[in-house]
């Protein structure tokens, strides 16, 4: 196996922009559509998504070279909008003030704040499409590597994308029993997202060990890697049981106990689903196998 | 304006990696950074079985993958068709390490920026050849103009039908290798 030159740090980002811009979305999701006393999990949501995300991007300049070191070269970032990292930066340095901006409206932050309120509608609509696109972004990053077989699918962003979505309201479901464990009863009408992004994250898992063990030697010995190889332990044990499987049952539970789940449960199928997330970036960067060219 | 390129008949590698080792001293590079490499290729079964040496550097793509992913426009492709990098906008976020199908390129840890073999283009310039082409004991490296059909380089890919690394990648090399 030859070593990426991609690793935790990038992975830990691919981690933590994907969960702040899925609990964006959560946020904007329960301010509009849960009643009015349990918006503890807009609140959280949104004070989580902006700073997850800005410490996902100083990974990224942690993992630069000369960049990092000399970071006026920095300024160069968007000089080919042929790469997928230029529409990174332009992504990411859109969504954080407005993720920001968007976390200080709802919580009334200072004056900024209660000034904000007034377009909170325009925040939420401009800061669910780049939610959407910082999310998307992490997957398209890695899916436009035709150095990598493996990650080289249309399959991978979709697959990102699910896998933000219930991680995002993992950190939002976590945070508002943090805010307010009295919460925790209405957090079960949120635990149906959870059945729904993790049924999607299962399936787009499964489409894409299944097309990569047909499509070419390389990409096959990736997957071949995650289902029996070396990296299957994890893959099974972190990615499919504990981070998919487990919190897929809890979430159908608790939707249907209404409120009667034991909070640990709750807060403990919102961490299983965080561990699965990271495991799963992890493992999909170090299962990366460069094409045979001899 | 020449179209430089390598053409590399493997079945006169020995494997002695004086290549690798002339490109080292030309570019200064310490002992564990390479520019060009020796991959070794078992075939065959006892008693019918060989070894194949099969010197890889960068491929010089005419549609290189680690230029259409830089972010700061830093590789960039010369009129001789050299792929080369500026080395001032570099920031080494390794994205086309990751991009590029042969894994030719590193980071220099001294400037941290990505780094390759450059068809040692300042002695081309000159009038020269690259170190690891003129180094060669058992001269397995024909360089040359790939636009000038008169050439050695030109003549040797249509003698021998010379095919790049994985053709099929559309990157669309300028080192061509004879296997056979």
């Amino acid at each position: 196996m030859q070593e990426s030159a991609w690793g935790w740090l990038i992975i830990t980002y691919l981690f933590l922009a994907g969960a702040g811009a899925g609990a964006f979305v959560a946020a904007v999701a329960c301010d509009l559509l849960a009643p009015d006393w349990s918006k503890a999990l807009a609140r959280a949501g949104s004070l989580a998504a902006g700073p997850l995300v800005a410490i996902g991007t100083l990974c990224l300049v942690f993992d630069l070279e000369a960049g990092f070191w000399q970071p006026w070269r920095q300024l160069y970032l968007m000089s080919n909008l042929g790469s997928m990292i230029a529409w990174g930066v332009i992504v990411l340095s859109a969504f954080i003030p407005v993720a920001l901006l968007y976390a200080a409206a709802l919580n009334e932050i200072s004056s900024v704040g209660r000034f904000a309120k007034k377009y909170v509608r325009v925040l939420e609509a401009v800061g669910s499409f780049l939610a959407v696109a910082t999310a998307g972004y992490t997957g398209v990053l890695i899916a436009v590597v035709n150095g990598v077989p493996f990650w080289n699918t249309p399959v991978m962003p979709v697959l990102f994308m699910a896998s933000a979505m219930s991680t995002g309201l993992a950190v939002a479901m976590i945070g508002a029993a943090a805010i307010d464990i009295r919460t925790v009863r209405t957090l079960s009408n949120f635990a149906l997202g959870h059945v729904i992004f993790l049924a999607v994250e299962g399936i787009v898992l499964m489409l894409l060990i299944f097309m990569s063990l047909t499509r070419s030697t390389e990409a096959a010995a990736s997957a071949t890697m995650l289902i029996s190889g070396t990296l299957s332990p994890y893959f099974w044990g972190l990615v499919v049981v504990l981070g998919i499987a487990i919190p897929f049952c809890l979430s159908i539970v608790e939707y249907f106990e209404y409120g009667e789940m034991p909070k640990y449960l709750v807060v403990g199928a919102d961490l299983l689903v965080l561990i699965g997330g990271m495991s799963l970036r992890a493992l999909i960067v170090f299962s990366g196998t460069p094409p045979q060219i001899i | 304006m020449p179209r430089y390129g390598i053409a590399i008949d493997t079945t006169r590698c020995v494997g002695c990696h004086s290549c690798r080792v002339a490109c080292q001293n030309q570019q200064g590079l310490e002992y564990k950074q390479s520019f060009n490499w020796i991959k070794e290729k078992d075939s065959g079964k006892f008693p019918s079985f060989g070894k194949e040496f099969v010197p890889l550097q960068c491929n010089q793509c005419e549609n290189p993958p680690c230029q259409r992913v830089c972010p700061t426009g830093a590789i960039y492709t010369s009129a001789e068709g050299v792929v080369l990098v500026h080395r001032d906008r570099c920031v080494g976020c390794k994205y086309c390490i990751e991009a590029c199908p042969y894994k030719v390129r590193s980071i220099d840890e001294h400037e941290g920026i990505s780094v390759k073999c450059w068809f040692c283009i300042d002695i081309v310039r000159a009038g020269g050849e690259p170190a690891c082409v003129t180094t060669c004991p058992t001269r397995v490296r024909i360089f040359g103009d790939l636009d000038d059909p008169n050439s050695s380089i030109s003549r040797f890919i249509a003698k021998y039908r010379a095919e790049p690394l994985r053709p099929d990648l559309n990157t669309r090399p300028k080192v061509f290798y004879k296997r056979s």
